[in-house]
This record gives C-alpha cells, sequence and structure tokens, in this order.
C-alpha cells in the first residue's frame, strides 16, 4: 500500500528526480494488488472508489470496469453479482463519510470490521482502514462461517482478541430477533501473576494456552471465546443457554491441575455474568454489567461465579461516590481526631492516648473507619490523611497535662517512602513543640512483614529522635521472633480478638501470656486491646500485660472532651464511662 | 524440554452417575481410549477404580504425559483431580501396559488406602498409591501368564 502511505511530499520531491519512476512505481504497485491474497478497494474522502485489484472485484463478483475516474462505491457494489442487496447497503453505509465516524454504534471508527454473508454462504470480511481525512482503504477476505481473520486473532491463544469480541456483542444486540439473549462471561485468573513469577514467562504463556484449549472444549458450537488481555477471557454465549451453569463448569475446568515443563500449576477462575438485553442493551453497559459482577465475584474470595444484580450496579456508584468525596474530604476538613486512653494495669494511672482518625460526612454523617480507611489506603490518600492525624495530634497532646503520650497510627503505605515519614514526624514535633518521648508511633504487625526493610530503616530513625514504637494488632500478622528481636520496639498491643476470646478459650490465656512474657523479657510494654469487661481486665491483668485499652475504661472521644476525661480519670474512682458524644 | 522418563500419578472423584450412564461402561470407554492414545503415544501406566474414585499412573516423555495429562483434565467424567506425585523416574513400573487396569480383590481396602492419600496428598501419597497399584496389576498379569 506503498502508494497511499507515501508521505506526499517526498513523493513530490522524488518524482521530480526521477520521472520515469511514477511510471514504474504505479505498474509495480498495481501489479503487487493484483497478486494480493486479500482484496483491496481504495476510496477518496467521499468514498468513491478510487482504486480495486482483481481479488476485490473477484469477491465481490463484479466484472472490473476501468477506473477512469473515482465512482460512489454504492454505484459500484451494485454491479455485485455476490453481495444481495442488503448486504451492498451495509457495505456503502460503513463507508459512508457521516459512518465512519460514527462512535454510538461502540465500534471506533480506524480498522472497523464488517462481516457480510454472501450469497453462496461464506461470508464476507470487510476490514475498513482509516488512512487519513481523505484516503481510506477496505481489505476483504473471504472464508467459511466463522472463520477468524489474522488480525483479530490473539498471537499466543489463537482466540479471538477483545476488538472481535467487542464486534461480535455489538453485532448480536443489534439483532432484531428479540427472544435471542447474548451472556457475556468475563473470566479473570486467579494466582495468575504469581504463576509467571515464580516459574516465569514460558511457563505462563504455556498455561494460557492451556486454558484457551480448556475454554473451547467446553463451550457449544455458537459461543465465542476470547481473550481479553493478560489473564481475562470472554466466553460469548447466545441463545437459549445456561450462562451460570457454564460458568460453574468453566471455574472447574480451569482449577484442575495443569501440567507444564514438569511443574504442576494451579490457578483458579473468578467469573461474572450479564446477560443482553437485561442487563445492558449496548455492548459498553453489557460488558460493564459484567464486569461488576466479576469485581463481586473476586471481593467474595475467588473462584466463584457472580450473576450481575442491580443492586452491584448501585453499590458500585456508592463507591465511586464515596470515593470522590474522600479525595475532597480533606481539603474540606471533613476529618476529626478522636483519642482512646490507655490506662496502666498495675497503677490504674492513664498513661496516654491513642489518635483514631474520624470522617465526619456532610451527608451521611460519622462514617466508620473500616469504611473508608480501605478506600484511602488503595487510592494512596492514607498518606495525606496519615500526616494530617499526626500533626493534629501533636498539636494536640500539647494541651494535655504532664507526660501524657499520644500514640498515632501509620499505614503500610506510609513506609513505602521511608525517608518521609521521619521528615514529617520531625516537622510535626517541632511546629507543636512536643517533646519526642510523648509520641508513639504503631505500626501493624502485617505492615511490617510486608515492607520489613523500609519499616527498620524508619523505626531506626524515629527512635533516634527519641520517638517511640510500637507493634500494632500483634498475634494477627506472621512477623518471627527474630525479627522481634531486631526491631526496636517499644511496646507490643496485643490484638483485640485474644482478649475477646479470653473467657472462653485457654489457647488465648496461653498467648496472652506469652506475650507479655515476651514483652517483659525484651523490654517492651505490653498493652491489651478491646478491654471491655471487667473479668477480662482481670484476666490480662493476671496473664502480665502492663497496660490496657478499650471501652471498659472509656469509648474515643473528640479533641474537645479529652480534659474532661483526664480529670475523671486522674480521681480515684471506679472505672465508670458513659460513653461521650 | 528433556525427554527424561516422567510420571504422574493422580487421584480423582467420578462424577458419572449411575442414573445418566453405566459406570462399568463408562469405564472401559474410558480404557479403550486410553489404550489407543497410549500405545500411540508411547505412555505407559494403569487405571484403579474403587468405589467412585480413579487413581491413575502415567509413564513416558514429559511431553506426552503433559499432553495425556491434560486431555484427562479436560474429560468432565471425573473431578477433584489431586495430583500426587508429578516426577522423573528412573524406570518404568508399568511397561507392559499401555493401561493397565487394576481391579482391587479387596475393594474396601484400597477405598481406604485412596480416601487417605486423598485427604492427605504429600509425598509418600504418591508412593503409596503407586505401590497399591503395582501390587494389583502384577496379580493380574500373573493369572494371565499361568493360564
Amino acid at each position: 500500500m506503498d502508494g497511499f502511505q507515501s508521505d506526499a511530499d517526498t513523493r513530490g520531491t522524488f518524482n521530480r528526480f526521477f520521472p520515469e519512476r511514477e511510471e514504474q512505481r504505479a505498474v509495480l504497485t498495481q501489479a503487487v494488488l493484483d497478486h494480493a491474497a486479500a482484496g483491496f478497494i481504495g476510496l477518496d474522502a467521499a468514498s468513491n472508489v478510487v482504486l480495486c485489484n482483481r481479488v476485490a472485484a473477484e469477491m465481490l463478483g463484479i466484472t472490473p470496469p476501468q477506473l477512469w475516474q473515482p465512482i460512489p462505491l454504492s454505484q459500484y457494489l451494485r454491479e455485485s453479482t455476490r453481495l444481495d442487496k442488503v448486504g451492498q447497503l451495509q457495505f456503502a453505509a460503513a463507508l459512508h463519510p457521516a459512518t465512519k465516524f460514527n462512535r454510538q454504534s461502540g465500534l471506533s471508527a480506524v480498522d472497523q470490521t464488517l462481516q457480510l454473508t454472501l450469497l453462496d454462504g461464506r461470508f464476507l470480511q470487510v476490514i475498513v482502514h482509516q488512512v487519513d481525512a481523505n484516503h481510506s482503504f477496505v481489505s476483504l477476505n473471504v472464508g467459511a462461517i466463522g472463520e477468524l481473520p489474522p488480525e483479530r486473532t490473539d498471537g499466543l491463544t489463537g482466540l479471538s482478541d477483545r476488538q472481535w469480541f467487542r464486534e461480535r456483542l455489538t453485532e448480536r444486540l443489534m439483532a432484531p430477533e428479540q427472544e435471542d439473549q447474548v451472556a457475556v462471561l468475563l473470566i479473570d485468573l486467579d494466582r495468575f501473576k504469581a504463576i509467571n513469577d515464580s516459574h516465569g514467562h514460558p511457563v505462563g504463556d504455556a498455561l494460557l494456552q492451556m486454558v484457551a484449549q480448556r475454554l473451547r472444549s467446553v463451550v457449544r458450537d455458537g459461543d465465542l471465546v476470547s481473550r481479553l488481555g493478560g489473564d481475562e477471557f470472554a466466553v460469548t454465549m447466545s441463545g437459549v443457554g445456561a450462562p451460570e451453569a457454564m460458568g460453574h463448569r468453566l471455574v472447574d475446568l480451569l482449577s484442575r491441575p495443569y501440567l507444564i515443563e514438569g511443574h504442576v500449576a494451579v490457578v483458579g477462575a473468578s467469573i461474572g455474568i450479564a446477560v443482553g438485553p437485561r442487563d445492558g442493551a449496548d455492548t459498553s453497559s453489557l460488558v460493564r454489567a459484567a464486569d461488576l459482577a466479576l469485581y463481586q465475584a473476586k471481593e467474595d474470595g475467588r473462584q466463584s461465579v457472580r450473576v450481575f444484580k442491580q443492586e452491584m450496579d448501585t453499590r458500585a456508584r456508592a463507591r465511586h461516590a464515596l470515593l470522590d468525596d474522600l479525595r475532597r474530604a480533606l481539603a474540606l476538613q471533613q476529618f476529626e481526631v478522636h483519642y482512646q486512653p490507655q490506662t496502666n494495669l498495675g497503677s490504674r494511672q492513664l498513661v496516654g492516648f491513642e489518635a483514631l482518625v474520624r470522617w465526619r460526612h456532610p451527608e451521611l454523617g460519622l462514617i466508620p473507619p473500616d469504611r473508608f480507611i480501605p478506600l484511602a489506603e488503595e487510592m494512596g490518600l492514607i498518606v495525606g490523611i496519615g500526616e494530617w492525624v499526626l500533626r493534629r495530634a501533636c498539636l494536640d497532646a500539647m494541651s494535655w497535662p504532664g507526660e501524657l503520650s499520644v500514640a498515632v497510627n501509620v499505614s503500610a503505605k506510609q513506609l513505602e517512602d521511608p525517608n518521609r515519614l521521619p521528615r514529617v514526624v520531625e516537622a510535626a514535633l517541632a511546629t507543636s513543640g512536643l517533646p519526642a518521648k510523648r509520641l508513639e508511633v504503631e505500626i501493624t504487625e502485617s505492615a511490617l512483614v510486608r515492607y520489613e526493610q523500609q519499616a527498620l530503616h524508619v523505626l531506626h530513625a524515629l527512635r533516634a529522635k527519641g520517638v517511640r514504637v510500637s507493634m500494632d494488632d500483634f498475634g494477627t500478622g506472621y512477623s518471627s521472633l527474630s525479627q522481634l528481636r531486631s526491631f526496636p520496639f517499644d511496646k507490643l498491643k496485643i490484638d483485640r480478638s485474644f482478649v475477646r476470646d479470653l473467657s472462653n478459650s485457654d489457647e488465648a490465656v496461653a498467648v496472652i501470656r506469652a506475650i507479655a512474657a515476651l514483652g517483659a523479657s525484651l523490654g517492651m510494654t505490653t498493652t491489651a486491646e478491646g478491654v471491655e469487661t471487667d473479668e477480662q481486665e482481670a484476666m490480662v491483668r493476671n496473664d502480665g500485660c502492663t497496660d490496657m485499652q478499650g471501652y471498659l475504661v472509656s469509648r474515643p472521644v473528640p479533641a474537645e472532651d479529652v480534659s474532661k476525661l483526664i480529670a475523671s480519670l486522674t480521681i480515684d474512682t471506679p472505672i465508670f464511662q458513659e460513653s461521650i458524644r | 524440554m528433556t525427554n527424561d522418563l516422567f510420571r504422574l500419578v493422580y487421584c480423582s472423584r467420578n462424577t458419572i452417575s449411575a442414573d445418566q450412564s453405566d459406570p462399568a461402561a463408562e469405564i472401559a470407554k474410558i480404557l479403550a481410549a486410553s489404550r489407543a492414545n497410549n500405545a500411540r503415544d508411547g505412555v505407559t501406566g494403569a487405571l484403579l477404580y474403587s468405589d467412585g474414585c480413579f487413581a491413575q499412573v502415567l509413564e513416558g516423555d514429559l511431553d506426552v504425559v503433559q499432553q495425556t495429562f491434560e486431555r484427562i483434565q479436560r474429560d468432565t467424567r471425573h473431578g477433584d483431580v489431586i495430583v500426587l506425585e508429578a516426577r522423573r523416574a528412573e524406570a518404568r513400573m508399568f511397561g507392559m501396559w499401555d493401561m493397565a487396569l487394576a481391579e482391587p480383590a479387596d475393594p474396601i481396602k484400597a477405598r481406604s488406602i485412596l480416601g487417605l492419600a486423598l485427604a492427605e496428598p504429600n509425598g509418600d501419597a504418591g508412593t503409596t498409591v503407586v505401590a497399591l497399584l503395582d501390587g494389583l496389576v502384577r496379580r493380574e498379569g500373573d493369572w494371565a501368564s499361568a493360564a
């Protein structure tokens, strides 16, 4: 297709120096075109036929007239003895200047594919290539029904690609037979990345090929299997069928072990199903519905099948709205810091407070942390929020009497850049004037295990400034005893689940005793979290813990109520608190 | 990919329901197809069917064993496939058999050995199942030669 793609200026220059080449080029170009396996028709801006090769004319059954001047495509096609009236109109319509830029059909203007049926039953594949505003051409291929052109085939698996999948889906949805449903099954392989990482890409590729074959082996004749990319596949089922049953069969089949190069690899599959036109009348909304169902399947623990339900859409929109609000919340000052007291079990004295972030949404009210913290972490917003809490907490603590400490939580995400947190802490201390020894930084056990190197660096830097460090939710992560020895912790906070199970589990008692003893021998204080009853208080004291935190003493309270709380806790009265809101 | 001898041992549960088709007939079909394919591919092995469980050993070149196993995996007549062993082997144990059928004289004992292997698929489980199959097959062979 050199004649179309040469830069006009270059060609002009070339021809000026070598005028005889122009003719030579034209003759050769025509010869090449006439020997091509595919049919080619070249068109101008108004979709007039400017050029047509022998094969295209044969495919269309047109006795090729010499093209002395451009002919409108519709007129040209009227000569076709292989394409019926409807086909001719569809072909011409696809190349009508207005249609070429029609985005509503869900097809992109460039490289649009059309499938027409010839009178002899075979199908004609028409692919439109838009070169520029003034030039386009179509390539024509004739094939048996269902034959996939090479441009729409995934090189690795031989399955149809994402574009083919969307185009065929669009066709099915626009089909006049309304009783016909079309089901879309979106398939995501679980743990595929792990296989690629541990065994390398050749094994990963072989696995994808086997997955493709397994899919092909189980779908029905009219169904389409496509590879959308990476480890994502789709099955399009049309007519009457049982998509959910098929989904379950696929999950079962795909999760059976694969033997590749002597290794046994196991992956799982999550599948989301949507049925059109019920769940979506056009391609984009139907695929979105299936995607939401897939998201649910992954959320629900993977290796499962979920069918789209309207509430998935509602929930997705609500989540999206909440995310939008969360992004603005910091700027709009919608966060608050609440404080929960920590008391010493031996002396019953108040030792400090833990700072906990709260989000007061203008319409939804106080949103619980377990609803927005995971979102904040996902979006990376947690870093900004965490740093704001740190600064706020240092300022608030300055108004408390004596040596009361304030403990601030640090998210795993804040450890990613190990130099940032120590700088932020330093700035917060300087601005507030809070002595470093009154500040405690809490890191969860799982964050520690996940970012071991960075955490080590951060903790040493903080310790060097005189700030204290605690390990939060101890007992729920996978830290090792050697890590405990190498990390400079001041405090271990025992996860509330152990405290909760104290009265009915001997194991919980044993674990708490062991942690308390460990803490004592390594010079760390141990705080029992989630103490709610007198009985639990007695038990944790008995088990050797040094401090406690929980509703028994007080719920977390807003900053303005802290001084009242301090006053009531330092008087020697029985520990009894009304919830302060 | 080298072509050393490779052995694969697996267990699975039968999903052929008695009211849909005769399990015995299905197993005969499985055996026949298996023997034909294996003769062509140079695969040897043994198949045990006992009280709802399959156990099978496949021996041969790595690539053919892989292809054979993949074909088996696509078969919907069984499920809950657990691979007990998949590694290089010194020599064939079922060299004479394209696919021997192991029919246990004591189905209950065979079933319990399989059950144990399915419940705890560790390194020994593979060896145990192979030994079980080996013992059963050899007995069938002894009778055949004695006849």
